[in-house]
């Protein structure tokens, strides 16, 4: 028998070798700190067996707290004991949310966003009181100061601004229609004499040409209507002068730039609304004089803006940028556009109280290109961050990052 | 049989030892072809087959790409599995084979298919096979920098773009010519690109579309050959010119005349060298650069290649411009150098102990010479045969080799050869005649050779349960297991061939066998014990027993690991940012942590490779970064004392500090490993097929849901997947019409505006560089303006002639999935869990059963079950039939050799009293027990065999003679005592330097030796005491019978 059991044990030693070997779990024993949930999710409290279970519920509800209590794992009634709770937030701020019993447990009333709070419990029963502390921080990153430095986060006071919302539209310079003249002869006739070359410069009232009217064979003069340059002339001494133009004067010290407004943001173009021009280096303001609608079948607008055009360096045809100021008003209190994070699905920015960061939901209200209104969530004098934030975020949520192939 | 060859080899001495020559010279000359490496490849035969597409979303890419590629390749002969990813502008699908595929034969397949698939693919979608590389083809990389003063001949300062051009056109061709080198990749930089950037202002005033402005660069940008006409006898070949060279040749390209006036690219668009809109970058020391990574093709030698790259980097360096340096970063050679240098150690060391014990113990320096050639003979043999079967030389392979036991056989002969022939000489009282000489060599060596071939016989058989290992571990193990098999082979070769040919040849004159001081001095101590242990036989038996079921329990104690770490010496980090980190925001972040651990004082150097390369052997996204960070030699550190453990803590520690990042420590080649095999690295992966994205999600959640609460379950996750930042641009289709725009006008104007379009080539002599339209950078960056821009309009020829984006299409920011997993051409997602404390087997089945009860699947969705779980079920299986089965065998030749069942019993127990002592060598040690240990503990059983066989051969054959059971023990015992330590010496002896050796590479060899040393001292020790007591015992009822 020994034998066989000795064969026994050889086969079962080789094999028990390669047998543990095979099995490979690095077997990490992970530290169990069991952070105890009780029967209803929540965190436990104790103290000389008795036991406050206290969860954030937000399911179908406003986040609000709910509260049991056991003494030795039997659950007691709310109506036999009494509970408060205190929350700190950072920068110093406290909540004590109040508790109402509901028959089975305690409900508190609405917590307000974020949930990240040091938490001060107290609990009366039986005569004697409670009290717990702990700290529930949710999206915070502590850095030290070098660290800040490091990284180039840079940080700036959340403080009331103007908030100035432009659109973009793009328009051509066209010629005050009422300084274009076009001369024609008042009676038929021969052209005795054209003064003005082309590119003239004229003035209102000068004598531009002498026609001898067929009719009376008196020759009369015509004189410019209006002071411009003469842009075109189809006149030349002896030829014959009837229904034709002769000349076209233009005055381009004033001109029109036509901007094209497309029906989505018609609603928001209005005369009167102040208008910067550009093309390429240049640049003017003025304001939309009135809203015309466009040529042929195209369903745009047209925004008429005067400009006063000195040096006639706005000449029709340019194709202008314009940037119209549709809304200008102040708000109590906006952040930059560029310190806003999309974090777990709502925008935040992030606070810096002493050296922790934590993101702040807010929820935000108009915009331009540069600030949005905060409407809530934030308040003035707070310090947020304004670039770098993108690596708050990305620390807070880098439990997710990973590396699959 | 035996007898023949013995008898033959012994007259035709003069013939063994020519043709022994001869062998020798071909393993040397095999020597030489011997692909040498650190590490044995675990690669799975797989082809990548990678398409770019540039511009491609996630979903895009999977659905006109990855899916008909996928589908197309379905089907090939010797198929294993497919599995893709698809991310922004990439498709990759990983197409493996069964084991054993000849690779060229595989890549062919696909190319075939691959050609039929390109119409399918969209326009200018080209599918490519990577490179013909192994997880082990990453053997060199470089970095190229400038230095702060250096400009370019335009006077400007080296960028990142004139850094990657050197790369492109000056340092890669010349590399790629390098012999054994299959691709020379390239990160980081940008390609440089001649940008022509319109004014959509610029554009509207003259009424073009940005589409006129790819077509004028189009058509007026070629050369064209005309033929050639005959001139007076001479030939004249007649070509046009056109081609596009200079700024001002672009400038100038007409693209409409507006009121007799021509209108040129200048007038509406900046010409500029741009930077490509890229996926990858690079950094070295905190500073952005270009990388290069050298491939090895398949196959090759990784130390000659990785050495000759790093020498034509040398030259390539002459030949780039003033200022520009290309510096190795990664030299494979510094590895495999090392590994080498320590398997050398290890064996030198081994074989010069060995020999020291043989010159002391035989005290007869021709038979100790004639042992000892059996080393490099074996080893010569060895090679030849690694040749033969594809075996790189590497840690592993070369790591189980025990000069020791490849001896043992000889020293049994050499030892038995030259006690015979002194006894012969004193009996003969002269020198012996040859004839005489000849006989008692052949008698000694027929004495013991059968026992002595069975002995190293029953050491190769016990290495055959390692062929039960499959997968990785199989890959790791299979070439020690054959490398071993090889030397034992060669060495039972050489035992009845060589060795008493040399004998024969050899040991004339007087042969001086005086036992020593030492073995008198053993005898007089073994006396006493041996008689003791006889006559309290059964309480030594109780001891023995005792000790075994000890040594069993505290073997379950000990902590276990399946497959050794091969230290590197360098450490590969992966640092992780969430999904849709840009990559300069990630190049920023990347910078922090370089500059961070360059600080350390054990850090050479530190550089990273950032999402991407240009060719995607390794798709990251552009959030990831593969950090790798060569340590100085230990003797250079700060604190030289330091392990790398605890710097790689400290690395941690400072790592962690740096915030937005997450870590993954690892090693260079062991990363590319996983890259590669990437297969569901946990205990069970649980993966979902189905159709649509996010309903697989969701059965994931729910899958996760079930399996949480599983008693065992540990890290239960869901593959990340989602999380991808995109803004969609979406058509109003009724508005579209009405302005009279195709959805298709809107497409090409919005992929021209932000991703560019390729408007043809600009030559530079040899370089080529792609002419790109697209919006000017301040523009496309700026959201609003995008909203703006202007999309010219087909009707209203009266309006204004365009409308802006943002009235015919809503601009939104969504997130989408970041890349689409498919595996075996289907989506899937996997829910992966580690098992502990539980049994796989019983854990996957309550998690089956739950997931079938819990879980609803709908139409058209399914669940697979894998992970290395089944790996491990199939391993133990084929365990538990392979170790019961060679046992059987050696306990079968046990039989043959004894003709007893009771003798074969009794050397039998010898294995776990072997065994004893090297459970108690790894608890001294404070070591795990691994296959390595593994591998220790099977040599050592064939050891242990091998010793009893050879005192109890001699025994049997005693007792046959005179019929006195205890006598015979005691004469048995007292002669066979010095070949019984001499064997069991050498043995432990071979492989003190590997147990001692910490240098790079040791830590897979220690374990093996520590195991094998500490049972061969228990074994020896045992076998001399346990075994004669044993022996008595059983055999005392038949002696009394007789």
């Amino acid at each position: 028998m020994n034998f066989l059991n000795n064969t026994f044990k050889n086969s079962l030693c080789i094999g028990v070798v390669l047998f543990i070997a095979s099995q490979t779990f690095a077997q990490e024993h992970d530290d169990e700190e069991d952070n105890k949930t009780g029967p209803h999710g929540g965190r436990l409290l104790e103290a000389d067996g008795f036991v406050v279970e206290l969860t954030v519920f937000e399911q179908l509800v406003e986040p609000q707290f709910r509260a049991w209590a056991f003494l030795d794992e039997i659950e007691i009634a709310p109506s036999d004991w009494q509970i408060g709770v205190e929350l700190t937030r950072l920068g110093g701020n406290t909540d004590n949310p109040s508790f109402v019993n509901n028959g089975e447990f305690f409900v508190s009333s609405p917590i307000a966003e974020p949930h990240s709070f040091d938490v001060r419990v107290t609990a009366n029963y039986a005569g004697s009181s409670y009290h717990w502390d702990y700290e529930s921080p949710e999206g915070r990153v502590d850095l030290s100061p070098q660290q800040v430095a490091r990284l180039g986060i840079v940080t700036q006071v959340a403080d009331a601004q103007s908030l100035l919302q432009q659109e973009l539209l793009y328009g051509k310079i066209t010629p005050d229609p009422k300084l274009v003249s076009h001369i024609t002869a008042r009676y038929p006739g021969l052209i005795r004499s054209v003064s003005p070359e082309l590119g003239d410069y004229v003035n209102q009232g000068d004598l531009v040409a002498t026609v001898e009217a067929n009719d009376s064979l008196q020759t009369y003069e015509i004189r410019a209507p209006i002071s411009g340059t003469v842009i075109d002339s189809h006149a030349n001494p002896g030829e014959f002068a009837s229904d034709q133009p002769l000349l076209t004067i233009a005055n381009y010290s004033n001109v029109w730039a036509d901007l094209n407004v497309f029906p989505s943001e018609a609603q928001r173009i209005r005369a009167g609304q102040e208008v910067s021009l550009r093309m390429g280096e240049l640049s003017t303001s003025s304001t939309i004089r009135y809203l015309n609608p466009g040529e042929g079948l195209s369903p745009h607008v047209i925004a008429r803006v005067p400009l006063a055009n000195p040096d006639l360096i706005w000449t029709p045809g340019l194709l202008v940028e314009a940037d119209v100021t549709v809304a200008k008003f102040d708000v109590d209190l906006a952040v930059e556009n560029t310190a806003l994070q999309d974090f777990l699905g709502r925008p935040v920015v992030f606070i810096q109280v002493g050296n922790s960061f934590e993101a702040r939901p807010l929820q935000l209200g108009r915009s331009d290109r540069r600030f949005t209104e905060v409407l809530s969530g934030l308040n003035r004098g707070d310090i947020y961050v304004v670039a770098n934030s993108y690596l708050l975020k990305a620390d807070l949520e880098k439990s997710g990052a990973t590396h699959a192939h | 049989m035996i007898n023949f060859i013995l008898r033959s080899s012994i007259e035709q001495r003069w013939l063994v030892l020519a043709i022994t020559l001869a062998l020798s010279l071909l393993g040397v000359w095999n020597y030489f072809q011997l692909p040498i490496d650190a590490v044995p490849d675990i690669t799975n035969v797989q082809v990548q087959v990678n398409t770019e597409a540039p511009g491609y979303s996630p979903l895009e890419a999977e659905q006109r790409i990855t899916f008909p590629v996928e589908t197309g390749l379905a089907g090939l002969p010797n198929l294993a599995y497919t599995r893709s990813l698809s991310r922004y502008g990439l498709s990759q699908v990983t197409v493996v084979f069964d084991e054993g595929t000849d690779i060229y034969f595989a890549r062919n397949l696909i190319s075939e298919r691959l050609a039929v698939l390109s119409s399918q693919l969209p326009d200018g979608i080209n599918p490519e096979m990577g490179p013909i590389s192994t997880g082990l083809g990453e053997i060199f990389m470089y970095t190229i920098s400038a230095e702060d003063n250096a400009l370019q001949p335009d006077g400007s300062p080296y960028d990142s773009t004139a850094l990657r051009e050197i790369q492109d056109w000056i340092i890669r061709p010349q590399l790629m010519l390098v012999d054994g080198i299959n691709e020379i990749n390239s990160t980081g930089g940008y390609e440089k690109q001649f940008h022509v950037t319109p004014d959509p202002t610029e554009l509207l005033r003259w009424g073009i579309s940005m589409q006129d402005v790819v077509d004028a660069l189009r058509n007026n940008n070629s050369n064209r050959g005309a033929g050639y006409i005959e001139a007076n006898g001479q030939q004249l070949l007649i070509r046009s010119t056109g081609q596009l060279s200079s700024f001002e040749d672009i400038e100038n390209v007409p693209l409409a005349i507006r009121g007799d006036v021509p209108i040129r690219i200048a007038d509406v668009a900046e010409v500029s060298i741009g930077s490509q809109l890229r996926t990858g970058a690079a950094t070295r020391d905190g500073v952005e650069t270009v990388l290069g990574t050298a491939f090895m093709l398949m196959g090759a030698n990784s130390r000659t290649v990785a050495r000759d790259v790093a020498l034509k980097l040398q030259e390539v360096n002459a030949s780039l411009p003033k200022g520009v340096t290309a510096e190795p970063a990664y030299d494979r050679t510094v590895l495999v150098d090392k590994t080498i240098k320590t398997v050398q150690e290890n064996l030198l060391g081994g074989a010069l102990l060995v020999i020291s014990v043989l010159f002391l113990m035989l005290g007869n320096f021709r038979a100790a010479l004639i042992t000892m050639i059996v080393i490099p003979i074996s080893m010569l043999g060895t090679f030849t045969g690694m040749v033969t079967f594809g075996i790189s030389a590497n840690l592993m392979s070369l790591g189980a080799l025990d000069f020791g036991i490849i001896v043992d056989g000889a020293v049994i002969i050499v030892e038995n050869s030259v006690r015979r022939l002194s006894e012969a000489q004193k009996q003969n009282n002269d020198l012996l005649s040859r004839e005489q000489r000849l006989r008692v060599v052949f008698d000694a060596t027929n004495e013991v050779i059968r026992p002595s071939l069975f002995g190293v016989g029953i050491i190769t058989f016990v290495y055959l349960p390692i062929f039960a290992l499959t997968g990785i571990e199989g890959k790791m193990f299979h070439p020690m297991a054959i490398t071993v098999i090889l030397a034992l082979t060669t060495a039972i070769i050489l035992c009845f061939t060589l060795v008493p040919a040399a004998l024969a040849i050899f040991m004339t004159g007087k042969i001086s066998e005086r036992e020593n001081i030492l073995i008198r001095g053993l005898k007089k101590v073994y006396r006493p014990l041996l008689l003791f242990s006889l006559k309290l036989r059964w309480l030594v038996i109780g001891v023995a027993t005792a000790i075994v079921g000890l040594c069993i329990a505290l073997a379950l104690t000990l902590g276990t690991e399946f497959i050794p770490q091969l230290d590197e010496g360098d450490i590969a980090m992966h640092a992780l940012r969430i999904p849709g980190t840009g990559l300069n925001q990630a190049v920023e972040m990347q910078r922090a942590i370089e500059i961070r651990i360059s600080q350390f004082g054990e850090v050479d150097r530190v550089f990273s490779k950032i999402g991407t390369p240009e060719i995607a052997t390794d798709p990251m996204p552009p959030g990831v970064a593969d950090t790798f960070i060569m340590l100085k030699p230990n003797s250079q550190w700060p604190k030289p004392s330091k392990t790398k453990a605890e710097f790689i803590a400290e690395l941690e520690e400072a790592m962690s500090e740096i915030p937005g990042n997450n870590y993954e420590f690892t090693q260079p080649i062991e990363m590319r490993f996983n890259e590669l095999i990437s297969g569901v690295r946990a205990d069970l992966g649980i993966k979902v097929f189905g159709d649509d994205l996010d309903q697989l999600l969701r059965l994931a959640e729910q899958v996760r849901e079930i399996i949480e609460p599983v008693q065992g379950a540990a890290d239960v996750q869901v593959e990340q997947v989602s999380g991808l930042p995109i803004l969609t641009i979406v058509p109003k289709r009724d508005v579209l019409a009405r302005y009279g725009v195709n959805i298709s006008d809107l497409q090409e104007l919005i992929g021209t505006a932000m991703g560019g379009q390729p408007a043809g080539l600009i030559f530079e002599g040899d370089r080529r560089f792609e002419l790109i339209v697209r919006l000017p950078e301040e523009m496309r960056t700026d959201l609003y303006r995008l909203g703006r821009l202007p999309v010219p309009t087909a009707s209203f020829t009266d309006g204004p002639g365009y409308v802006p984006l943002s009235e015919v299409a809503t601009i939104e920011l969504t997130t989408v999935p970041n890349q689409v997993n498919r595996e075996n051409g289907k989506r899937r997602i996997v829910v992966t869990s580690n098992i502990r404390d539980r049994d796989l087997g019983s854990f996957v089945e309550e998690a089956r059963q739950r997931i079938d009860a819990q879980l609803q699947l709908p139409p058209g969705y399914w669940i697979e079950y894998g992970g290395t779980y089944q790996q491990l079920e199939s391993a133990r299986e084929r365990l538990s039939l392979v170790v019961p089965v060679t046992l059987a065998i050696i306990f079968g030749i046990l039989l043959m050799a004894f003709s007893s069942f009771k003798d074969a019993l009794i050397i039998f127990t010898g294995v776990p009293l072997a065994l004893t002592g090297g459970v108690v060598a790894l608890w001294l040690r404070d070591m795990p027990l691994s296959i390595s240990a593994g591998v220790g503990f099977i040599a050592l059983s064939g050891v242990a065999v091998l010793n009893g066989l050879i005192m109890l051969s001699f025994i049997s054959s005693l007792r046959d003679r005179r019929g006195n059971l205890v006598d015979s023990i005691i004469e048995g015992a007292m002669t066979r005592l010095r070949p019984v330590l001499m064997t069991a010496l050498v043995a432990s002896l071979g492989f003190i330097p590997m147990a001692l050796n910490t240098s790079i590479g040791a830590e897979v060899q220690r374990p093996l030796a520590t195991v094998v040393i500490g049972g061969i001292i228990s074994s020896t020790l045992l076998t001399l005491l346990v075994l004669p007591a044993f022996y008595r015992i059983i055999h005392w009822r038949g002696a009394k019978a007789a």
